[in-house]
């Protein structure tokens, strides 16, 4: 058993508990970036993935500047910009949330235990992280108001995305093809997503989704 | 070369964003011809891929890629045309974004590889985002955030759903490249349990870009606030493309031995797409909203005829190919609409037959058509799919989905009724013109046209195409 992952994996789904608690914006950033870090490295640190190609250290590199610098850095100026410092009236409240949160682990260790695969050493672990980083993520876009949390949610769905892909496929397959498609994922995130905040914000003055509702039937 | 009819959008996109609005145009009319003569090409000698192990020419694809083209060549000269009755600040990006949204969708069409698919169908969100919050009005803001949240998170599902089909096969233990088209032939070897998930996720997150109930909740507000020769190809195109991620699944499924699992899960989603549809358009009083509607029933629709299989799976291809025209063919009519009367509510286009009797017209023919009565298209498809579903043994679908088709009839006659005896209107604000008139009627005229003669290369891609899954013209 190696250490390493473990501890990855623990800060991981610290996180995601975290995240969940928190009300304030930026310390959600500092939180993402974080869990950015983590998820880019986690990779490496598992055994089969040991010997690394010169293209696969540049593209872990990558992976991380991105996760851990870039996404974080486009979020905090998000943040300073629309000039929010918390979220203020969530749907579901921080200590429930919490509760959630630990519900989600729990979840997560009973279909991990229920898929009846058996993964080779530290996998399982990794599976039951990256299943409550995904639930979190979604729970933390549905119970926001904000429109910035709800893309931090999302970013945190593809945060899990990312390690259940890491978790589940062999390397044989289609290498970096995944890391690809997950990293197009996250530009639709910050890219598509910013324009649209900062249109939010200049249109209703402000970025609470709950001012978006006037189409329906 | 076979790469060539989507690297092409792509970079003349690229190059339209930059370039003044005039030459901006030239392009897009020529690009949507060439395209067109490119995948003319394609069908005559089908061209070998460059890279084999992302894409290749299957049957379904081509058939996408044929509607895909002939839509966009019918859109172009109408958005053009379109745009320069309204004062609009950013059309190098919306002339930009439509080409590089044809280039997204094509690659959708050809792509073999699951995760490339899964890139394209990402891509399309990307190039279609700023066409429908190109107004930049409150209600444009709203329908493009909707948008781009729900459908990123369905496609993101989708992407695990191609994690766990790729598991299935690591699992199965045997070495070949992972494309639809070798995975189609070790489907006998597959893990059963993680294919099943993974469709079940594949359908859910394309299910949500398809527009299928309940996860269609974006479509309505975005086919509604783009301006009308996006709708057109947001509902005529796109929706198509998100289709053929879900049937390349299907077919792997039933090739697995999995059939029965994935269909009735498709004739599940396709009825509850079909009531939904019918049940909104019963009472709607914005007329934009209404032809979003019909494109979730026709999704149903579409998504009921592949479940049945057999005579069904004939009907769904010619279903996809009849609702793309007649609903491109509605979306530039009401374009038209919105242009003369400033308006999307049915209560004010009182006295469209005096005022504009042209789109008059087009647009009733074309509700004629998407009701589902003869001489178009849809009459026949959908003759089939019931017929398919009685004869493979589904006759509690078959009613539901009689009943269903009738709520939606009353929905268009309740509209048309409305707009022919509603309060007549003075004026007109744009007066009809013959290049956005003739589009729409070319397309209704294509629809009407394939009902009475299928040239032979396109009845045999269809056969092939539902060949593949055990479905014949003759039952």
């Amino acid at each position: 058993m190696n250490t390493g992952i473990d501890v990855v994996l623990v800060v991981i789904l610290l996180s995601v508990l975290l995240s969940l608690a928190s009300s304030r914006m930026m310390a959600l950033v500092k939180i993402m970036a974080l869990q950015g870090a983590m998820v880019s490295i986690a990779p490496l640190l598992l055994d089969e993935h040991s010997p690394l190609s010169n293209e696969g250290i540049l593209f872990f590199q990558l992976m991380f500047l991105i996760k851990a610098a870039l996404i974080p850095g486009l979020l905090y100026l998000a943040v300073t910009k629309v000039a929010i410092k918390r979220e203020v009236e969530p749907i579901v409240g921080y200590h429930a949330s919490l509760v959630v949160g630990l519900g989600l682990i729990l979840l997560s260790a009973y279909i991990t235990h229920h898929l009846g695969i058996s993964l080779t050493g530290d996998a399982a672990l990794l599976l039951i992280a990256a299943i409550t980083t995904l639930g979190g993520g979604l729970f933390l876009m549905m119970s926001r108001t904000k429109a910035i949390t709800q893309v931090i949610g999302y970013l945190m769905l593809e945060n899990g995305i990312y390690l259940v892909g890491t978790a589940l496929t062999g390397q044989s397959h289609s290498i970096y093809l995944v890391e690809f498609g997950v990293l197009l994922d996250l530009l639709v995130g910050v890219m598509i997503m910013g324009i649209i905040l900062h249109n939010i914000n200049r249109t209703f003055d402000d970025v609470d989704t709950a001012y978006l509702g006037q189409l329906k039937d | 070369m076979l790469e060539a009819i989507f690297f092409l959008p792509l970079l003349t996109g690229l190059l339209t964003l930059c370039l003044p609005v005039r030459s901006g145009r030239v392009v897009l009319m020529a690009v949507a011809l060439l395209h067109l003569g490119l995948t003319g090409f394609c069908w005559l000698h089908a061209p070998a891929p460059h890279l084999p192990t992302y894409f290749g020419n299957g049957p379904a694809g081509v058939l996408v890629l044929l509607v895909i083209s002939f839509i966009f060549v019918c859109i172009a000269p109408y958005s053009i045309f379109y745009m320069r009755e309204q004062e609009m600040r950013s059309e190098p990006i919306f002339l930009g974004c439509m080409q590089l949204f044809l280039g997204t969708m094509s690659m959708a069409a050809l792509a073999d590889h699951p995760i490339v698919l899964w890139i394209a169908i990402e891509a399309t969100t990307l190039a279609s985002a700023p066409l429908i919050f190109i107004n930049r009005s409150k209600k444009a803001l709203e329908a493009t955030w909707k948008y781009v949240l729900i459908c990123s998170v369905g496609i993101a599902l989708a992407l695990l759903g191609f994690f766990f089909i790729t598991l299935a096969l690591d699992r199965a233990g045997i070495d070949v490249p992972l494309t639809f088209s070798a995975l189609n032939e070790a489907a006998r070897q597959l893990d059963p349990l993680w294919l099943r998930t993974g469709f079940i996720f594949v359908l859910i997150g394309f299910g949500t870009k398809m527009g299928l109930a309940p996860m269609h909740t974006w479509l309505p507000d975005a086919h509604s606030e783009a301006p009308s020769p996006a709708s057109a190809l947001l509902s005529g195109a796109l929706l198509n493309c998100a289709f053929l991620g879900i049937y390349k699944v299907h077919c792997l499924m039933v090739l697995a031995g999995l059939g029965e699992f994935s269909g009735s899960l498709l004739i599940g989603f396709g009825l509850l797409s079909i009531a939904v549809a019918g049940i909104f358009i019963l009472n709607q009083p914005d007329y934009k909203r209404m032809l979003a509607y019909s494109s979730i029933e026709n999704m149903g629709v579409i998504a009921l005829g592949i479940g049945v299989g057999g005579l069904g799976l004939y009907g769904a291809m010619l279903h996809l190919i009849h609702h793309s025209l007649l609903k491109s063919s509605l979306f530039l009519s009401a374009g038209n609409l919105v242009l003369g009367f400033g308006t999307k509510l049915v209560a004010q286009c009182g006295g469209m037959a005096r005022l504009l009797p042209r789109t008059c017209l087009g647009f009733f023919a074309g509700f004629l058509g998407i009701s589902g009565l003869p001489p178009f298209g849809i009459f026949v498809s959908e003759l089939m799919i019931l017929t398919g579903a009685i004869q493979t043994g589904h006759p509690i679908a078959a009613g539901l989905f009689i009943a269903a088709l009738v709520l939606v009839v009353a929905g268009f006659a309740r509209i048309a009724t409305a707009m022919a005896f509603g309060p007549v209107r003075e004026e007109v604000l744009v007066p009809e013109q013959t290049v956005r008139i003739l589009p729409p009627l070319a397309l209704l005229a294509t629809s009407v046209l394939l009902c009475v003669w299928m040239p032979e290369p396109l009845y045999e891609t269809i056969t092939s195409t539902i060949a593949m899954i055990g479905g014949t013209l003759h039952g």
